[in-house]
């Protein structure tokens, strides 16, 4: 085991469905965990694929979830937007932005390759200081409601294993090659510094 | 002490100061767990660092010495802690940078990595503090020697077996190029780092710090991180790590921005074949990340081709390149480089002229710089441009046949994830990318024209390098935990890239060889030698003979064997131990037996070998299958286990791994286990290996179950009970169950045989020679059969079944040996009940024996009185089944077998009394008699004597009255009380009165009483009691008289006539009377009294007194009419020494006390010494007409026995 918890950071596009599930789920494990989208707005889905809502990062779950009930509530309550953004609030007040976090983490989990390509454009433009390892691992999960959980649940247990290791740097690289077995999916994987 | 003192001397208000503050904090933190601890402890740094870093020299030791403790959070702590207080107050660092070199050393991973990131930044601290320090001091340039000495462990840590320590290693050796090398106009210089050391800053004239050391460790700690990065076997995070630092080097330091896109170049070209699909991906993602990066910087001008090449490579289309790509500023760009180097020569120059030490320094410093850097590169483009006009459609469509040859049979990760179609294949720029992309392949592998130009060219310094080079190349070859299959692979996949330029050059350049080229090839080699002539080996080499063949094999073995210690310092013993077992196996011969010896010598460390050749012998074997023989695994197996069963004192279970890992067990090395399990000191690891080969191999647990039940009977105690007791255990197992229990009664049954079979005496025995039946032997047949009964009770039937067939010897050692489990076994249970009910023809004594058993400690339940009641009744008439169930019985049905039960054998006879009376040596519950002691005295009286001889029914009074506890003065007079009511008179009641009067004299009136009542019922007319009636009167006179005188007249003088010697005392008596007393005496009592009244003198008249013998004297009565019923001659004696049985009596019963319930009982019943019979055919013969003379006839030889053998008693 290592010695202090992990500090895990989930991140996806909009910090609304896959990086929340996983937080979520991780947050109910006993992870000290942090969620993060890495694009420049949060979009959510509107009446028509060309039409989505898209609010900045300083708009609270609850101000969305008001905003929604307003606009349609009965188009977001069956595609279940309203739902998440409910289960949103009550782990966190808003959306946040990775990029404006200076948080150090020791794991950062990506749930696409764009955000996995984002993540690591922003950690290698910050300026080194500590030299502190972050080791960053993608997950591709499809921005579904289902996808999300199914995904959220291989993330737990990919920390699960993680901070089983004895020497999680030693063994990291093993343990996903087990995984990218068993699930059948490639991970990528890289090491940044703070 | 430090803190106390202060505690104390502080005084305490309201306000604490903040040095109490941190005393109170840290006496805390010494008792709390961690977690708190932590807290208290970053409490303190924030106090002592930010607060008031006044106090941190006064509490710097306390804090410090916190790096002792267990946890690694604590240690962590520390750590930091001596971060940032050497950077608050650099004159720290002295006193605390040999901590921080211990931590460097600490045994966690962790430690070591968070002792790595400080040591990355006091590393910089540490130059500038020294560099900028106007004092000079020893204590300072030891610190600086420390931590230089720090700084090449570090980098050593480069070839750490831990992925994580390798990635800070990397991250720290970043640091050290960019703080080791100048700063330039043109370095990126993030925000943070402006104020940070580098070499531009450091005088040429410090004292100890060397300027172009300094530079020179800068340059070579570069090249070792390149050299790192082409390992063959590098991890995917330790790549990605290395490429990050390289991009971080080349946009901070550009002087080496062409080393670093070489680097990339080859890496691309040459991705390490151990990376995972996955991994690829990963790692072609930041290359392209970095590259972009490394493009964005401005003196990228000069690498945009290569870099852009790499970029389109990766998958980057044009556009994002375009727009990644500085504008070029070649105007600004060069002069800045050429004024670099300029200006650092310029600077240089002062010094040479100030300084002669440094006068050769510089020298190397300037000149392998710009020399060094083209040499590399142009090596490769002038391999590149070599190959351009060669690569003709012709040539190419050739190579690309020739290498199909070459291709893995699976296409690798790594060319799977990299493979882009051809866009523009056949244009002039893909034909140079492609000529460029051979020349960095032939490069990388030490060959082309290019490199072999630049090396003639290279003056001693290039040389030097190379030797490096060298060197470093065995390095990577040598360390490193990669599984010798993954450098194989390396290897292989290596070999085939190098595959296409070594095939271009037959039809490009002839003077080449066509040979694959290795990686650790010399390159020197190929450079010297490679053109003169072709080399063939079968020219230079003759064949060896067999024996010089053999010899050279077996010494090369044998080096490889004790070359351990070596091997095992470099980390690469397990390739030794595959090495060895490969060989040994392929070749036949002394080879084996010297390393199985080898082995043996020290099996505790080399037990790996020992496995390691176990397994390839069984590969062998399993290789030549169907045909293959076991022997050479045989062998192997059997020579170690029988090495590990020898040596004294190997405690550390390796046998039984040896065994329980071992794919097969043959049939040599199951004997070998077995000698193992018959060592004393090591039966118990033995059986415990023996058993998990039974529940782990279940494919022949048999055979392993039948050597554990071979050795249950073997003649060692300790491994026999340790066998029992491991076979009870796996009794309870369904599976194994039924052969345990077969196996034991097969032994069972050879105790039908009239002579032990051989099987008992083990193979060495000869098997003809009929031995008799020993206790041993007969045991040896019992003990897994016995140690099972009491887990499976219906076995006892099987016991009696043998029992019956089995000759006298067994039976005996039968009854003694199932004391224990019958005892286990229990009076309720079923089985037993059974077999008491059925008892089987000729088991009698078995049951008897079981009965006894059974109730020697406690009384019988009533299922057990009820079936041996029927036993007796229906079947078997034999009064001694009755014995152990006596206290079971109704009191009438005691009464009924009394007469048989006290013809026994003396000893059964105390015993059965002992039981009735409850003076058995039983511990606590005694069982409730169903007979008083009175009432069994009664009924030994009434025993009718045609039942019973007197004889024995005497001595069974007798017995009685030895009971004194019993038999108190107050039971003895209810007896004869009730005696005297009877009518008629039992025969020996007098017998009883006078023993009784003898036993306890203060029953005298009592007695007297009783023989008044006597006269009453006319005593005289049973003679034998009127004799005894007499007798006590003579006994007890003078008190008697007044008895005598209640006589008739007729009686009275046959009293005189029976005891003349009476009649004078009395007389005397009657004289003393008053005359009114006188008076009543009847005149007919007088005249008796004196009518026979002769001139007796009175001496004679002592005499008699004084002489008992005459009192003793028997009287016969034969000749009385008055017993016709009389068969036998019935002698009563009322003997006068009860006394002196009561004190033998002890003595017997101490003697047979413990045996009587059971051996001697056994044997009694067994075998009588006087009949020649065997004892279950007297009870088989126990037909009703002589059932009831053999017990007779038996007791009576019985008591004749014990009469010779004891000799004192008189009974005739």
């Amino acid at each position: 085991m290592p010695s202090h918890p992990l500090r895990v950071a989930v991140v996806c596009s909009s910090n609304q469905n896959r990086s929340m599930e996983a937080h979520s789920i991780l947050s109910k494990r006993g992870f000290e965990v942090r969620s993060f989208g890495t694009g420049s707005h949060v979009k959510l889905p509107g009446p028509a694929p060309d039409k989505p809502n898209v609010y900045d990062f300083k708009t609270t779950y609850e101000q969305m979830y008001n905003d929604l009930v307003r606009k349609d509530k009965e188009l977001y309550t069956q595609n279940g937007i309203l739902h998440m953004l409910d289960r949103n609030k009550r782990i966190k007040s808003k959306p946040e932005r990775f990029q404006l976090c200076k948080e150090k983490f020791d794991l950062v989990i990506t749930c696409e390759e764009r955000v996995y390509d984002q993540v690591l454009e922003d950690l290698n433009s910050r300026e080194q200081e500590t030299m502190q390892p972050v080791h960053v691992i993608n997950v591709d999960i499809q921005d579904n409601h289902e996808e999300a959980t199914l995904g959220a649940f291989l993330i737990c247990e990919l920390c699960q294993c993680i901070q089983h290791t004895d020497d999680m740097e030693n063994e990291i690289d093993e343990l996903l090659q087990e995984f990218e077995d068993k699930s059948n999916r490639p991970f990528l994987h890289t090491v940044c510094f703070y | 002490m430090d803190i106390s003192s202060k505690a104390e001397d502080t005084p305490k208000g309201v306000d604490m100061t903040t040095s109490e503050k941190v005393v109170e904090l840290l006496n805390q933190a010494s008792l709390i767990p961690t977690d708190e601890k932590l807290t208290a402890l970053k409490q303190v740094q924030e106090l002592i660092i930010n607060k008031d870093p006044s106090l941190l020299d006064n509490f710097l030791d306390e804090i410090i010495a916190f790096q002792t403790d267990k946890s690694i959070e604590v240690k962590k702590f520390v750590i930091g802690f001596i971060e940032e207080a050497c950077k608050r107050d650099n004159e720290l660092l002295v006193r605390l940078i040999a901590n921080l070199n211990m931590l460097l050393k600490d045994e966690s991973v962790n430690v070591v990595k968070k002792a790595i990131l400080t040591l990355t930044q006091l590393y910089k601290v540490t130059l500038q503090w020294l560099v900028s320090s106007k004092t000079l001091s020893e204590m300072q340039e030891a610190c600086w020697d420390l931590i230089t000495q720090m700084k090449g462990e570090v980098l050593a840590l480069l070839d750490s077996d831990n992925d994580g320590v390798r990635t800070h290693s990397i991250k720290f050796t970043e640091s050290l190029i960019i703080t080791l090398s100048p700063r330039t106009p043109d370095s990126d210089v993030p925000k943070r780092q402006d104020a940070d050391i580098s070499l531009d800053k450091v005088p040429k004239d410090h004292s100890y710090i060397h300027y172009g050391t300094l530079c020179e460790e800068g340059k070579s700690a570069l090249e070792k991180l390149l050299k790192f990065m082409v390992h063959p076997a590098i991890s995917s995070i330790n790549l990605t790590t290395a490429l990050g630092s390289l991009a971080t080097i080349a946009r901070q330091r550009p002087m080496f921005m062409s080393e670093v896109v070489q680097a990339y170049e080859t890496l691309h070209a040459n991705l390490p074949p151990t990376l995972a699909k996955s991994q690829v991906s990963s790692v072609r993602k930041n290359l392209k990340l970095h590259l972009v990066a490394v493009l964005k910087h401005p003196c990228s001008v000069e690498f945009q081709g290569q870099i852009s090449t790499l970029l389109l490579d990766l998958g980057m289309p044009q556009t994002e390149i375009t727009r990644n790509t500085p504008v070029p500023r070649e105007p600004r760009k060069r002069p800045r480089y050429e004024q670099y180097t300029e200006g650092k020569k310029v600077k240089i120059e002062p010094a040479l002229m100030e300084d002669d030490e440094d006068k050769e320094e510089p020298a190397p410093l300037a000149a392998p710089k710009p020399a060094a850097v083209p040499a590399v590169q142009s090596a490769l483009d002038l391999t590149a441009e070599f190959l351009h006009p060669l690569l003709t459609p012709e040539n190419v469509a050739n190579l690309v046949l020739i290498s199909m040859v070459y291709l893995p049979d699976v296409m690798p990760a790594s060319f799977q994830a990299t493979y882009t179609p051809v866009e523009s294949a056949g244009t002039d720029a893909q034909i140079k990318h492609l000529a460029r992309m051979m020349a960095t392949q032939m490069t990388a592998a030490g060959i082309g024209p290019g490199l072999e130009q630049s090396k003639a060219k290279g003056d001693e310094a290039c040389k030097e390098e190379q030797s490096e080079e060298d060197s470093t190349a065995k390095d990577i070859l040598i360390k490193r935990k990669v599984p010798a299959v993954i450098l194989g692979q390396a290897i292989s996949v290596v070999g085939g890239y190098s595959e296409k330029p070594s095939a271009t050059e037959p039809p490009a350049a002839p003077k080449r060889l066509p040979e694959p080229i290795l990686p650790s090839a010399p390159t020197k080699l190929m450079g010297a030698s490679g053109r003169k002539k072709v080399f063939r080996l079968s020219d230079v080499v003759q064949p060896l003979s067999d024996t010089q063949n053999e010899k050279l094999t077996s010494s090369a073995v044998k080096r490889i064997l004790h070359s351990e210690k070596a091997i095992a310092q470099s980390g690469m013993s397990h390739i030794r131990v595959k090495l060895l077992s490969r060989l040994v196996t392929q070749f036949e011969g002394m080879m084996k037996e010297d390393v199985l010896q080898f082995i043996l010598e020290d099996i505790r460390s080399r037990s790996d070998l020992a496995f390691s050749l176990l397994y390839q012998e069984y590969n062998t074997y399993l290789s030549q299958l169907p045909s293959g023989l076991l022997d050479s695994y045989d062998q192997c197996l059997f020579t170690l286990l029988s090495g590990l069963q020898e040596k004294p004192e190997q405690r550390d279970g390796l046998f039984t791994k040896l065994v329980l890992e071992a794919p097969i067990i043959t049939e040599s090395a199951l004997e070998v286990i077995r000698r193992y399990c018959e060592d004393e000191s090591r039966v118990y690891l033995g059986m415990t290996t023996l058993k998990e080969l039974i529940v782990k191999r279940p494919s022949r647990q048999f055979q392993y179950l039948h050597v554990l039940l071979d050795l249950s009977s073997n003649e060692k105690e300790k491994v026999r009970t340790t066998a029992l007791a491991f076979l009870k255990r796996m009794y309870e197992k369904d599976q194994l169950r039924d052969y345990i229990e077969k196996f034991a009664l097969n032994y069972l049954q050879l105790l039908v045989h009239p002579n032990p079979p051989s099987l008992l005496f083990g193979a060495d025995k000869d098997t003809e020679v009929a031995a008799p039946w020993t206790e041993e032997t007969v045991r040896q047949c019992l003990f897994l059969y016995l140690s099972l009964l009491p887990l499976n009770h219906r076995l006892v039937h099987e016991l009696a079944s043998v029992y019956t067939e089995a000759i006298a010897d067994i039976k005996r050692s039968v009854l003694r040996a199932i004391e224990q489990p019958i005892r286990g076994m229990g009076m309720n249970s079923p089985e037993l009940l059974l077999l008491v009910e059925n008892c089987p023809k000729g088991a009698e004594t078995l049951v008897t024996r079981c009965l006894h058993i059974l109730t020697d400690k406690v009384p019988p339940s009533p299922e057990l009185v009820e079936r041996v009641r029927d036993l007796y009744h229906k079947r078997v008439p034999d009064v001694r089944f009755l014995i152990p169930v006596i206290n079971g019985l109704e009191k009438n049905e005691v009464i009924q077998a009394l007469p048989k039960l006290i013809k026994l054998n003396p000893i059964v006879v105390k015993e059965v009394f002992n039981r009735l009376l409850g003076t058995q040596h039983s511990e606590g519950s005694s069982s409730v008699s169903p007979l008083t002691p009175g009432d069994l005295l009664i009924a030994l009286h009434n025993i009718d004597s045609v039942k019973c001889d007197m004889k024995s029914i005497i001595k069974a009074t007798n017995l009685c009255f030895a009971e004194r506890n019993v038999y108190t003065s107050e039971v003895l007079a209810v007896v004869m009380q009730q005696l005297m009511e009877q009518n008629p008179l039992p025969m020996l009641l007098m017998r009883t009165v006078i023993q009784s009067l003898t036993m306890y004299p203060r029953l005298g009136g009592f007695v007297m009483n009783i023989l008044s009542r006597l006269i009453v019922k006319q005593v005289w007319k049973y003679p034998k009691v009127w004799e005894g009636f007499v007798k006590c009167c003579q006994r007890t006179k003078p008190q008697s008289y007044s008895v005598l005188l209640q006589l008739p007249p007729a009686q009275l003088a046959s009293v005189f006539e029976r005891c003349p010697e009476m009649r004078a005392p009395l007389l005397q008596h009657v004289h003393s009377f008053t005359p009114h007393q006188q008076a009543h005496i009847p005149s007919s009592i007088m005249a008796v009294l004196e009518a026979h009244k002769k001139p007796e003198p009175s001496p004679v008249e002592k005499e008699m007194e004084h002489n008992p013998v005459i009192e003793e004297t028997n009287f016969a009565v034969e000749k009385e009419v008055e017993l016709p019923v009389q068969q036998e001659p019935v002698f009563i004696k009322y003997d006068e020494e009860p006394m002196e049985q009561e004190e033998s009596e002890p003595v017997i019963q101490e003697e047979t006390g413990e045996s009587l319930s059971q051996e001697d009982l056994a044997r009694d019943i067994d075998t009588p010494p006087p009949q020649p019979e065997t004892p279950e055919e007297s009870m088989e013969e126990s037909h009703p007409e002589t059932s009831d003379q053999d017990p007779v006839k038996e007791a009576e030889v019985d008591i004749s026995d014990v009469e010779t053998g004891t000799g004192t008693e008189d009974i005739d």
